[in-house]
């Protein structure tokens, strides 16, 4: 190594230090003259760029932010920050799936980090998931709403005819009207009249308790599509006792509770060296991912996405 | 050294507007508790509503058959930014219970409110704890040297800064 190379590493870690006080001190532009010219000199180091691409993002440049980012993770795939970043910036620019692909990774890279940040990553992931889900959900719904009240229509339609064609087949001329009570209970009509009335009768009711089906049937239908879209209850088991929150990172202990990795490191470290629920002795080493409920939870936001919305 | 983690600073989503400093994890999961508690309220004990987050106060009425038949309490909750690692300080508001464990000032003794918490125990959890310590009590009397523990207290200090001991396990 030349002792020129040296000398330039040497200076663009001085130029970074200074970078990084103007940042402290809110000298932004300072701070990216600094960090630029420490990326001139040494274009190898990841951190230069991701605290560049910090100073822009204070200042919501998200084309610079993402450029840095990018390059950072050329360099450094593994690079948290760069990662985070550029998942916010792509979130800006309202690139949901993009943006949800780089959250994620930066999750993963988070693992074993503190409770804030993966909170923060997972916050910003919930974010992007709901904005993406609401951007297909809304205009779904309503083309379900539109949907659903066609069919109700066409099935009274139906319902009506049916009954018109019978009326006009038969004497009794009461059946025209029959359609105006179509969600009451059975028609009533006096069956000791006539046999001809008795047949018409029977009819009706053919007909009133076929719509009523078709009606149900078409009712659950639609309801069970709309539950896709409607908040609900979060289901305990996918919450940890201690976050009550949805699993993001769960950990099982040798009692066989799940909980929060973050949160359940947390307490090891701050309140005492056991399991929260059943009190049994716990070290940190003895936990295990759990990554039968990782998937749980994933499944259940894939099909409950409006509960990213919590986040 | 790199330019910090300030970036991962939060931006404020907190549903809460009256967290009152609260941490947006501690306000999460003490909103969570006050919804659950409204879904299915617990029928011995009735929150008082408030604004303020951090702050519950709950009525306790004692259990049937027991001492305290046909009285209630109030019991104050306040939580810390670091709730649930840390144990909400508990008091009675005056007039406390009549009990071997609960000094008339309010401060109860009581092991999980101290130093056997548990981050997996609530406010549901912590009611239903000291109604038992009421329920199972035999005889309504002040704790030992509850005169001088007052005093000492008289500063307006918190229960979780007092040394507790332990010793009786019968009530």
């Amino acid at each position: 190594m030349s002792t020129g190379f040296v000398s330039a590493n040497k200076q663009a870690e001085i130029l970074k230090d200074q970078g990084n006080l103007y940042f402290k001190k809110n000298r932004i532009s300072a701070a990216i003259e600094a960090y630029t010219e420490a990326i001139t000199l040494c274009p190898k180091v990841a951190t230069y760029w991701t605290n560049r691409a910090l100073c822009h993002k204070k200042r919501n440049d998200w084309e610079r932010v993402e450029a840095d980012c990018r390059t950072a993770l050329e360099i450094d795939k593994s690079s948290l920050k760069a990662r985070y970043m550029l998942g916010i910036a792509l979130l800006e620019k309202n690139e949901f799936s993009e943006a949800i692909k780089q959250l994620e990774k930066a999750l993963d890279l988070s693992r074993g980090g503190t409770s804030d940040m993966v909170e923060v990553i997972w916050s910003e992931v919930g974010k992007a998931k709901y904005a993406e889900w609401e951007k297909v959900a809304l205009p779904q719904q309503q083309k379900q709403k539109a949907l659903r009240e066609f069919c109700e229509n066409a099935l009274r339609e139906d319902y009506k005819n049916s009954l018109f064609r019978l009326g006009s087949n038969n004497k009794a001329q009461s059946c025209g009207a029959l359609y105006e009570n179509i969600e009451d209970e059975m028609i009533d009509i006096n069956s000791s009249d006539f046999l001809e009335i008795d047949k018409t009768t029977f009819e009706v009711s053919k007909l009133k308790s076929s719509f009523v089906e078709k009606k149900q049937t078409l009712d659950d239908v639609f309801d069970k599509a709309a539950e896709y879209y409607k908040p609900t209850e979060v289901p305990e088991f996918l919450c940890c006792k201690i976050t009550m929150d949805l699993y993001r990172d769960p950990v099982i202990t040798p009692s066989g509770i799940t909980y929060e990795r973050a949160i359940l490191l947390d307490h090891l470290e701050k309140v005492g060296k056991f399991d929260p629920l059943t009190r049994a002795p716990l070290q940190a080493h003895e936990l295990i991912t759990n990554l039968a409920i990782k998937e749980a939870v994933k499944a259940y936001l894939a099909e409950h996405a409006w509960a990213y919305k919590t986040y | 050294m790199e330019a910090g983690f300030s970036m991962f600073k939060r931006k404020s989503t907190s549903k809460s507007s009256s967290s009152k400093g609260l941490s947006k994890a501690a306000a999460y999961r003490i909103q969570t508790e006050a919804h659950e508690w409204l879904m299915n309220p617990p029928s011995e004990f009735e929150y008082l509503p408030s604004d303020d987050l951090s702050r519950w106060i709950v009525r306790i009425s004692g259990a049937k058959g027991t001492l305290y038949e046909n009285e209630s309490f109030l019991l104050q909750f306040d939580f810390t930014d670091d709730y649930p690692m840390e144990a909400p300080e508990v008091i009675f508001l005056p007039p406390a219970p009549l009990h071997p464990h609960i000094y008339s000032n309010g401060h109860i003794c009581l092991d999980i409110l101290y130093d056997k918490w548990s981050p997996a125990m609530t406010v549901n959890s912590i009611c239903f704890s000291l109604l038992s310590m009421l329920s199972s009590c035999t005889k309504k009397e002040r704790p030992l040297g509850n005169d001088s523990y007052v005093m000492r207290c008289a500063g307006g200090r918190s229960p979780k800064e007092v040394n507790w001991h332990f010793h009786d396990d019968k009530v």
